[in-house]
């Protein structure tokens, strides 16, 4: 059997459908290194994105932040779209990889979690964990109240 | 200790316990000497990204030390400390460690606890050490690996004293690797990588060789895929990680009338970029509707690539490759694109993603700075094989003649 047989335990077929997205407006003159923009040509090139539009929406940068709990800026909105958009096209091409029959992995190991006792302990330092709250009344933790959303 | 994880949401904590590995390397009569540089969170490949400061290499002020460990691998490199620990989720430690000329040592998913540990993305995140020698970074791999109950993660698989069996110097022989079978992988050395760095490691190879190795290259056919699928667990994973830092219990708070804003103008204050469009991101990969298209498929990527570098191990000993596609670049070449900084962790994500242990050593140089700048090479191993590794690396290194990688500070 040959060394690539035994490798390939699993059947990996990469349509070769052509990149649609332009390449990354990457300005060689920053990156006097050429090898580090061929790997990425590369990378880019080998890598296929789903031709057709596909039922996932690009994504929608300031909904995103609202999800995610961070004001951004309209300047930080402007600046990041592009580039997050970039990457999210990048991800794509994982879309073309035949994974049919192939179980996705939690993590790299596959032993068992290892679970402790579900016994309480008393944590020895509270005092300096209640001092790194920023907003403390004891015994409670302050916020400010929650303005309910139409 | 002040520890802010290279990152403003964290200014002025102090968090209220030790890291178990910490305490470990106390309770051994350990000193502290102090806390490192890196970028923010974990999140990087320069040290760039910190929101503090700027490190340099030792060996070119000018350029980056790497990343995000690079505060830990400059400090081994200038001497300012014997050993330090750093943390590698997709080369963090391995990639500094090429950058700055000192070892860098990944140990297996599970072999050290992460309890302590700033959680980047648990799936992948390791604590890594680095030291001078090969030998330094097995006893700090030693000092803090074990199991712990506080991570579930943490393997029961003992911790041997990973030193013990290092031959003398004097008792090496001609061939101390006699019949060491080595995997060269194929796909590390394509046109994108660096020349110098080629040659240096196909030279690296040769003296593998000359110490009796069998040298063969190996392919790993999905070895590029892993590069999309780890930033997509990555991110997706940290974009929950990082959801803790609301500014109510810990970190610093913005004033706000309202508790969402409160959460909202604490974490944009807070945050910097690129720690910012990695939740991004990663919110998005994880949305309703998404999961299945992007961190699912990640996560069956992962099985792919952990089967193949299995496949690969039971024929090989060890496999080998570059640990970075160039050596040290110019801080503030890859600020403004992303894409081009993620290139750069090709070598050292698929590691991460198997779960594997991985050891960088310094084998050679390329031209730059003042003195040349160090290349790396990475040596990766079975899962729970460090001992090997560093056998192996530890004789690489005694036996490795023309060069001194202490940097012209």
């Amino acid at each position: 059997m040959t060394r690539q047989a035994h490798c390939q335990t699993v059947s990996l077929k990469v349509l070769n459908l052509n990149w649609k997205s332009h390449t990354p407006p990457v300005d060689s003159s920053s990156c006097p290194l050429p090898s580090l923009h061929s790997t990425l040509r590369r990378i880019l090139r080998n890598c296929s994105t789903a031709a057709t539009g596909s039922s996932l929406q690009p994504p929608d940068v300031p909904r995103l932040a609202e999800t995610a709990r961070i004001s951004l800026t309209p300047i930080e909105v402007e600046e990041f779209t592009p580039k997050i958009r970039q990457v999210i096209d990048w991800f794509g091409q994982l879309q073309d990889v035949e994974l049919q029959s192939v179980e996705p992995a939690l993590r790299a190991d596959t032993e068992a979690y290892n679970l402790r006792e579900d016994t309480p302990e008393t944590f020895e330092n509270r005092e300096a964990m209640v001092s790194g709250v920023p907003s403390y009344e004891e015994p409670y933790i302050k916020v400010p109240k929650v303005l309910s959303k139409e | 200790m002040p520890s802010t994880g290279g990152s403003r949401i964290l200014e002025n904590y102090r968090p209220p316990f030790d890291a178990t590995a910490v305490k470990r390397v106390k309770a051994l009569g350990g000193i502290v000497v102090g806390k490192t540089n890196l970028d923010e969170f974990g999140m990087g490949s320069t040290t760039e990204g910190s929101a503090y400061k700027v490190t340099s290499n030792p060996w070119d002020i000018s350029r980056v030390p790497g990343g995000s460990s690079g505060g830990s691998a400059a400090a081994v490199s200038a001497r300012q400390c014997a050993v330090s620990l750093g943390s590698d989720t997709g080369g963090s430690v391995r990639q500094p460690a090429s950058f700055c000329g000192v070892v860098g040592l990944k140990p297996t998913y599970g072999r050290v606890s992460r309890y302590g540990l700033m959680a980047y993305a648990s799936s992948l995140d390791v604590i890594g050490c680095f030291g001078s020698s090969v030998a330094d970074a097995g006893i700090l791999l030693g000092a803090i690996s074990g199991h712990d109950r506080l991570d579930a993660t943490s393997s029961d698989t003992g911790a041997p004293d990973f030193t013990a069996h290092f031959p003398p110097a004097d008792a090496f022989g001609a061939k101390p690797l006699q019949g060491l079978r080595v995997g060269l992988i194929r796909e590390t050395l394509d046109s994108g990588v660096d020349h110098g760095v080629t040659s240096t490691v196909q030279r690296a190879a040769s003296h593998l060789e000359e110490l009796g190795c069998t040298v063969k290259e190996v392919s790993l056919p999905s070895f590029s895929l892993g590069l999309p699928a780890y930033y997509i667990l990555a991110s997706s994973e940290s974009s929950s990680n990082l959801s803790r830092y609301d500014g109510v219990r810990y970190g610093s708070q913005a004033a706000a009338e309202e508790l969402n804003s409160l959460y909202g103008d604490s974490r944009a204050r807070g945050f910097g970029a690129e720690v910012k469009m990695r939740i991004l991101m990663g919110t998005y990969a994880l949305s309703a509707g998404y999961y299945d298209a992007y961190y699912k498929r990640a996560q069956q990527v992962r099985t792919v690539i952990r089967k193949s570098f299995k496949a690969a191990l039971d024929e090989n000993d060890i496999l080998i490759s570059p640990a970075a596609p160039s050596a040290a670049y110019k801080i503030g070449e890859k600020k403004n694109d992303p894409l081009a900084m993620y290139a750069g962790d090709i070598m050292t994500v698929n590691v991460n993603l198997a779960g594997l242990p991985a050891l960088v050593l310094p084998c050679g140089f390329v031209e730059g700075g003042p003195a040349g700048l160090p290349v790396g090479l990475q040596m990766i191993g079975a899962a729970f094989d460090e001992e090997k590794l560093l056998k192996v690396g530890h004789i690489f290194e005694q036996t490795l003649q023309g060069h001194r990688f202490v940097p012209p500070l």
